[in-house]
Parts: C-alpha cells; sequence; structure tokens
C-alpha cells in the first residue's frame, strides 16, 4: 500500500467526518467527566443519541442518493409530516396498517410529482421542491386543520408501540455484520491481483469496530426499532450503490447524465426514481415520528430538510451530483445529533447550539472543497 | 534580426503526481510572425499553452518576455503583460452577448459603455469577420464562438496571441475565416503561436515551426525550409504511415441491408432524410458544421425525442429511446468526449463499461470488477491509450487518449450499427489513423458504420460511400471511389450542389 493509497482511504477528505465524530465525542466526554461527572459514553447515552438520530439518518440516506443522481429535495420535512398526519387521521378508522400503506402511498405520490415535473418540464429541482415543501406543508395544516391530532383508540396505539416502540438486542446482530464486513474486505484482499482492486480497509475498520461494539456492550446491548430500520436500510442502500449495475449507473448519472444518456442509461427512470425513493423513505419516517408520539403536530419535523441536507453535506456528499456516500451521510447526521445531545448533557442552553451546528458544517465543507484532489465516488 | 518577444530556456514542467511533461524546452516568438506549434496527444503542447498563459508555472527554467525574465502566476499577469491565450475549450460565458464577452475582461463599473461598439466595429476590421453583438454566445454555432474568443483574446490589445487549436473543431470555410484572422494580425505585427494538428495549414500558415515530442523539442525550422512529411516525421518519431494504406481497393459492398431511414426528420435543423447502410459498409457523411450531420446521428441514435420519420434495423423498428438503440446493439461516439461522451470521476474501466455493464455483471445486477478491469485493460492494450492502469481516472488523459476511451467503451459488446461522430477531432495522427483502421476492421467484421468528420480526407480514405449534407438535408452521394475532396468540399459548400441541380432540371 502506498502513501498515496493511505491518504485517500485515511485523508481528511476521505475520513474527516469519523474523525470529527470521534474527536467530537471524546471533547464532549472529557468535559462531562470533568465538570458533572455524568457517564457521557454510557450505552444508554449512546444509544439515545442513535434514535435521535435515526430519523434524519433515514431520510439522509435517500438524499444522499437524489443528490448523487444531480438531483434535489428540500421536500422531505414537509412530506414526513404529511404521512405523519395521513396516519394519525385515518389510524382510528381504518387501523394501523392500512393507514400507514395510504401514508406510504401518498409519500410516494409526492415523489412521482416532484421527478415528473423536474424530469418532464425541465424545472429545477431546488424551485420545485422548494414549491412543494410549501405547498405539502399547506395541505399538512388543512388534514390537521391547524390542530394537534392525537389517536384515541388504544388498539391502534399499541400497533404503533409495536411498531416503533421496544428495544432490539442487537449484539448477535453487530457481530454478523461485522463479521461479514471483515470477511468481504478480507476476501477483496485475498482476490486482490485477480481484481486489481484496493483493499477495502473502510470496510474492514467498519467491520472490526461493529465487533468491538458488540463485545464491549454484551448481549444487554439493546437499541430502539427505528435505529435497527435506519441500519438495515443504509446496509441496502449501500450495498446497491457500491455493488450493483443500478449503483453504477446511479453515479454516472450523476456524474454526467448526458453520457450516461448516450451509452444508453435510461436516465429520466433514475432521476425518477430517486425523487420516489426519497419521498417514500420521507413518508416512512413520518409513520415512525407519529407512532412515536401517537400524534401529530401541525409543525412537525418544520426545518427538519435542512438536518437531513446537512447530514449528506458533512458526510462529503457532492452538490454537484455524482459522488456521495450513505454510510458518510449516516455519520453527519450521528455528529449532528452527538453535538445536539452534548449541549443537553453539559446543560449549555440551545443558544449556542445553532451557531455551533452551522459552524461546524461550513467547516466540513470547506475540507471537502479545499482539501486534496477531486474524487468523486463511494 | 530584432529580439524575440518572448523567449523560453530549458523549461521543464513535473506535475505533483510524477507526471514529466517537459523535459527542458526552447521556444522563441517574434513579433509579426506565426510560430506553428505540434506534437502529439501528450508530447507537452498544452502544458507549454498553459506554461504561457500563466495558467500553471513551469518547475525550471526561465522565460524572458520583452527582454525582462517573468514568471505569471496567474493567467490574469500573463494577459496584463500582453499575453492572450486561446484555449481549445473555449472558456465563453453562454448568458451574455457577444459584446459582453469580448469585453468581458475590461475595467470599469457599467455592464455597458458606448465606446464598446466602437472598439467591436474596429475589432471586426482587424480581423476581417462581421458578427452580430448582440446575439447571446449560447446560440452561436461552435464555429462562430471560436471567433468570439479570438476577439475576446485581441479585446484586451495582445502582442503575442497563443492560439491552442483553433479549427479543431471548425469546417473548412470557417477554417479560412481563422486564417485571414491570423495572417491580418501578424501583418499588423503581432507574434502568434499556432497550435494545430493539422500539417497542411501550418505549412500554409506558419513562419515557424516547433516540434514537440515527448516533452522534448523534435523539431525546430523555418516553414519554408520543411515540408510536411518532415514535419509527421518530426511528430511521430520514425517514418508515417499515411492515412492512404486504408485506401485500397476495395469490392463494392453487397451484404444485406442493415440500416434503412425514411424520412427521418427533427424541426429545422434535419429536414426528411432517407438513407440506407449494409452490413459491413461504411458509409461517410460529409458536410459543413451546421449541416445537420450530427443531428442525424442523434436522431437514428434514439437520442432526439422531437425526431420524426422511420429507423429499420435488420428489418426491425428502432426502438426511441438511447437505452432501445444500445439493446440493439448500436453504438454512438458522440461529438463531444467531454460533454456527451465520458464520465468525469470515473476511471477509464468504470467509463468503458458503461454501455454494456449487464454483461459483465453476475445476473445483470451484481458489478464484476475482475471482468470489468480487464475489458479497461484490454482496451488500453487495443487502441494504444497512453494511460499507467485502466484505474486512471478519465479526467487525468489527454484529448486523443480520453477520444480513444470513448470509442473503445463500444468494443465489448455486440454491436451491429456503429456511429462515429467527428471520431478523430482534435487528435493526432498516430492516434487517428489507430482509429479508422479499427473502424475498417469492425467493417469488415460485419459492423455498418455510419461516419462523420469534416476532414473529408479521411472520409476518402476509410468509406466505402459519402453522403454530403447540406442546411439539414441530404444533397448528393457518391462511391468513395469516384470522388474527390475537392468535389466533396464543393458540394458540402453548395457550388457542386448547384450544378447538381442544374444537372436534374426540374422541368
Amino acid at each position: 500500500m502506498t502513501t498515496k493509497d493511505w491518504r485517500r482511504y485515511f485523508g481528511l477528505r476521505e475520513a474527516g467526518v469519523y474523525y470529527a465524530l470521534l474527536l467530537l465525542m471524546a471533547i464532549i466526554g472529557l468535559v462531562t467527566a470533568s465538570s458533572s461527572g455524568a457517564n457521557y459514553f454510557s450505552a444508554a447515552n449512546l444509544t439515545n443519541i442513535l434514535y435521535q438520530a435515526s430519523l434524519v439518518g433515514m431520510m439522509g440516506v435517500a438524499m444522499t442518493v437524489i443528490l448523487i443522481t444531480g438531483n434535489f429535495d428540500l421536500s422531505v420535512a414537509s412530506v414526513a409530516a404529511l404521512s405523519g398526519a395521513v396516519l394519525i387521521s385515518l389510524a382510528g378508522a381504518l387501523g394501523f396498517w392500512p393507514a400507514a400503506a395510504v401514508a406510504m402511498l401518498i409519500a410516494i405520490g409526492v415523489g412521482l410529482l416532484n421527478g415528473a415535473i423536474v424530469q418532464l418540464l425541465g424545472i429545477n429541482a431546488f424551485i420545485v421542491t422548494l414549491g412543494t415543501l410549501t405547498a405539502i406543508r399547506g395541505l399538512v395544516l388543512i388534514v390537521t386543520n391547524s390542530r394537534s391530532l392525537m389517536i384515541e383508540d388504544p388498539a391502534v396505539k399499541a400497533q404503533m408501540v409495536a411498531f416503533e416502540g421496544g428495544r432490539a438486542p442487537i449484539q448477535a446482530a453487530l457481530f454478523v455484520i461485522g463479521g461479514l464486513l471483515v470477511a468481504g474486505a478480507a476476501y477483496a484482499r485475498f482476490r486482490q491481483k485477480k481484481d486489481k482492486t484496493a483493499t477495502p480497509w473502510g470496510a474492514a475498520i467498519g467491520g472490526v469496530a461493529l465487533i468491538g461494539l458488540g463485545l464491549l456492550g454484551g448481549p444487554s446491548l439493546s437499541v430502539a426499532k427505528p435505529v435497527v430500520y435506519t441500519a438495515v436500510y443504509t446496509l441496502v442502500v449501500w450495498f446497491v450503490l457500491g455493488f450493483t449495475t443500478i449503483g453504477r449507473r446511479v453515479y454516472a448519472v450523476g456524474g454526467n447524465s448526458e453520457a450516461a444518456r448516450l451509452s444508453g442509461v435510461n436516465v429520466g427512470l433514475y432521476k425518477m426514481a430517486a425523487f420516489v425513493l426519497c419521498s417514500g423513505t420521507a413518508g416512512f419516517a413520518g409513520i415512525l415520528f407519529a407512532s412515536r408520539l401517537g400524534a401529530i403536530n401541525p409543525t412537525a419535523l418544520q426545518g427538519a430538510e435542512l438536518t437531513v441536507i446537512a447530514a449528506a453535506i458533512l458526510g462529503g456528499t457532492s452538490l454537484f451530483g455524482g459522488a456521495g456516500s450513505v454510510v458518510k451521510t449516516l455519520v453527519g447526521a450521528l455528529l449532528l445529533f452527538a453535538l445536539a445531545n452534548g449541549f443537553n448533557i453539559l446543560d449549555l442552553g440551545a443558544n449556542y447550539q445553532g451557531l455551533i451546528e452551522g459552524t461546524v458544517v461550513v467547516a466540513a465543507a470547506a475540507i471537502y472543497t479545499v482539501g486534496g484532489a477531486r474524487r468523486r465516488r463511494a | 534580426m530584432d529580439a524575440p518577444l518572448l523567449q523560453l530556456r530549458k523549461v521543464e514542467k513535473t506535475f505533483p503526481n510524477g507526471t514529466v511533461a517537459l523535459r527542458g524546452v526552447d521556444f522563441d516568438a517574434y513579433a509579426g510572425r506565426v510560430h506553428g506549434l505540434l506534437g502529439a496527444n501528450g508530447a507537452g503542447k498544452s502544458t507549454l499553452i498553459n506554461i504561457l498563459s500563466g495558467a500553471a508555472p513551469a518547475s525550471r527554467g526561465t522565460i524572458v518576455w520583452r527582454g525582462r525574465e517573468v514568471a505569471f502566476k496567474t493567467p490574469a499577469e500573463a494577459n496584463a503583460a500582453g499575453i492572450a491565450t486561446i484555449h481549445q475549450h473555449i472558456p465563453l460565458a453562454p448568458t451574455l452577448s457577444v459584446l459582453e464577452n469580448i469585453f468581458l475582461g475590461r475595467s470599469g463599473m457599467w455592464r455597458h459603455n458606448p465606446g464598446e461598439r466602437i472598439r467591436f466595429e474596429a475589432l471586426c476590421r482587424d480581423v476581417g469577420y462581421a458578427i452580430d453583438p448582440d446575439v447571446l454566445v449560447a446560440d452561436l454555432p461552435i464555429g462562430k464562438r471560436q471567433m468570439v474568443a479570438i476577439m475576446q483574446a485581441l479585446g484586451g490589445g495582445a502582442d503575442l496571441i497563443v492560439m491552442d487549436e483553433p479549427t479543431a473543431s471548425l469546417a473548412n470555410e470557417e477554417r479560412e475565416i481563422v486564417y485571414q484572422a491570423v495572417r491580418r494580425l501578424a501583418a499588423q505585427g503581432k507574434g502568434i503561436v499556432f497550435v494545430s494538428h493539422f500539417l497542411d495549414e501550418v505549412v500554409a500558415l506558419t513562419d515557424q515551426v516547433t516540434v514537440l515530442r515527448d516533452g522534448r523539442e523534435a523539431m525546430r525550422a523555418k516553414t519554408k525550409d520543411v515540408d510536411e512529411r518532415a514535419i509527421a516525421e518530426a511528430i511521430v518519431g520514425k517514418a508515417v504511415a499515411t492515412l492512404d494504406h486504408l485506401r485500397e481497393d476495395r469490392a463494392v459492398v453487397t451484404g444485406p441491408e442493415l440500416l434503412i431511414v425514411r424520412n427521418l426528420a427533427s424541426g429545422d435543423k434535419l429536414r426528411p432524410v432517407s438513407l440506407q447502410v449494409r452490413r459491413g459498409e461504411i458509409v461517410g457523411l460529409a458536410g459543413l458544421l451546421g449541416a445537420g450531420r450530427s443531428e442525424l446521428l442523434l436522431a437514428v441514435f434514439g437520442a432526439d425525442r422531437h425526431a420524426t420519420g422511420e429507423v429499420m434495423l435488420d428489418g426491425e423498428p428502432l426502438p426511441r429511446s438511447t437505452a432501445g438503440a444500445v439493446r440493439a446493439d448500436v453504438a454512438l461516439v458522440p461529438e463531444d468526449r467531454k460533454t456527451q461522451g465520458l464520465i468525469p470521476g470515473f476511471e477509464i474501466w468504470r467509463n468503458i463499461t458503461l454501455p454494456h455493464l449487464d454483461d459483465t455483471a453476475f445476473g445483470r445486477l451484481l458489478t464484476r470488477r475482475e471482468t470489468e478491469w480487464a475489458r479497461g485493460a484490454a482496451a488500453i492494450e487495443k487502441l494504444r491509450i497512453k494511460a499507467p492502469s485502466p484505474e486512471t481516472v478519465v479526467d487525468e488523459l489527454s484529448g486523443g487518449n480520453a477520444q480513444k476511451v470513448t470509442v473503445a467503451k463500444w468494443l465489448f459488446g455486440a454491436v451491429k450499427l456503429l456511429l462515429l461522430d467527428e471520431p478523430t477531432a482534435g487528435i493526432d495522427v498516430g492516434a487517428k489513423a489507430d482509429i479508422l483502421a479499427l473502424t475498417r476492421r469492425l467493417a469488415e467484421s460485419g459492423v455498418g458504420v455510419i461516419i462523420v468528420s469534416s476532414e473529408f480526407e479521411e472520409l476518402l480514405a476509410v468509406c466505402d460511400r459519402i453522403l454530403v449534407m447540406r442546411d439539414g438535408a441530404i444533397v448528393a452521394e457518391r462511391a468513395a471511389s469516384a470522388t474527390s475532396e475537392h468535389e466533396l468540399v464543393l458540394l458540402a459548400g453548395g457550388r457542386g450542389a448547384r450544378g447538381e441541380r442544374a444537372a436534374h432540371p426540374i422541368h
């Protein structure tokens, strides 16, 4: 392995978001330990950060995909709120699962609408989704009649709790996924001569880290269900982007859509699918959000789209398409929520939080822009 | 003899990644003379130009400008000193008018000022070219953009003008305009560095010629002392094989009809066009820029949504989408490799496997690196692409090698019909011959080919049949063996076409 490879894998530009997360957690951990004696690194607190970051992380993964295709979706938070509002208002009459299905269909419908306007009329995605962001939020107000809605039926409430609440033990899953990653990396190294591939150190280190977490956490380690959903979803999208022809074409479409089109890629379909994925994911996140509270507020998740986009940018996703990694977006989301959590624990008050978060996002963007060569790959 | 405007002494350039582009080059430019600068792709021409224009510093060596040693740090510095560079990829602002583009670099606060128009007219007279100053650059064809770029460079009042392949994308009559402008400027006492791949224009236009090879000077001579063959030998480094060897006696192609196009039309760019291509036949499309050649290829390929008419391949209607065309084994090498041909940031292997990606994958879904990488390596070997490995990102390739990648994309899957749009534009003699010979081999294996080229000599060498297009329609058809470059120029330019109409009177 040459110095160049090391720089490529472990340079600030490639791995900066991981360093930032570790550094931030170390600082917050030290400060809390010395000031209040509270244990920032307790399993309860860390899994709580995961829980808080799960919905934004999930939407961030989908946002990364649409950014890779060279588009943009500002409407995700509104769509999530609409999906939640539809679920809450229909669940009493239809039952949980049918209402959730309707909410998903509506969310997917918004994705089709966004995509159709962008692709068929050729209007910039930023403008179109800025419009749907506002319009869908208006629709939420209409559906909820500007009031908070609540679930009354205890049976439905129980289904929601079963779907969203509760915790899942994860030690076994950590061992399996970590083991698979390490085995995959070892296999790639074994095949290095034939495949001409560089050793996937990232996967190896990630796998070891997961196994380590499993050992440290012990058999009682558990996380909330939305964390599991987000983890599974991220794994699937990561795999599709990295190892399938579909993923290759997603990057090609974003890298140069005209060249992709003239190579026989159905560019319109891919771009449309990214809109549907983005809205569909937002719809699912909205269902989880509404189920968490058993209620929906008409201003729920307002502004969350910016957090979602910030997570993607922290993860190094290019706003011009062709580059991005869902795993790093997830780490970006964790970074933002670890910061918020730290502010809570240290009791610094929310006043400084926005300032610090904004600074972190701009600093990250500066590192990606200034730091080193432009490499557009996962 | 007067002192040179610009002197380069032992200029070297090493890039951070270790690539050595220049290994000690001397170069002099005098006022009132045209200096030809030639070399194969990757010989160091672009690097030398970047150093001249201040876009990149030299690693070693001295640059003397008007008797004083200089080291330009930015293009603006070089510009202020009096060196204007016209780059190959024309950096104009498409949303501004011709006038605004030409005076883009000028200082002053107001967007418009009345003196501009007077200066613009003077500039038009200097160059000997008239253009509407209020048209948006986005609406101009590429040939006119080139003239706008030249006028922009002159708008700043430069003494030395560096032109990087100013005629590469131009048709013959547009080239003539550039030549006239160059001659006028030299007569006015400006120094000109003229970079080109076209030997004939270098011989006809320049006073001095410098040839670079592998970052060194391979020839420096007065143009009147050398001929095209000598220059070509200096470029390639050995006796060159010209295109003539491709032009052997070929039997008339009698294979079955592969492609039948009936009344294919699109807007006013492409009037109803009909043509046929047989298996194993190479059909050339000659014509000037804007004659509708590229539009015809895109329409056949299904890339033009507004096209109407009938396209049949092997008796089946060809689907009206690029995905459908690729599935039906049609391939297109587009005109502009940068915006239409390559995915930036993708390695050579990723670019090459994109059209037939499914064939390389397990169950059409799981990508197989080994297979893809092997295709990349095979492409590098087959087309002699100058790159260290398939892992090289295409952004780092020189023009000719990038072009070879856009061709190589189609060599690893089934192709029945190959559409080539200016496949040799802006690439050196050796690469050109490689691509044309490859085209010939593909045809011999039964592939039907339509090739668009502004270099009629090339069409004559490689084609079986040549169709001449003008104003979006096919105006003439000739067997390649029964026509000449001269006739094609006349047909494409309109005079010959008028003769044709006279030969077949309407009444």
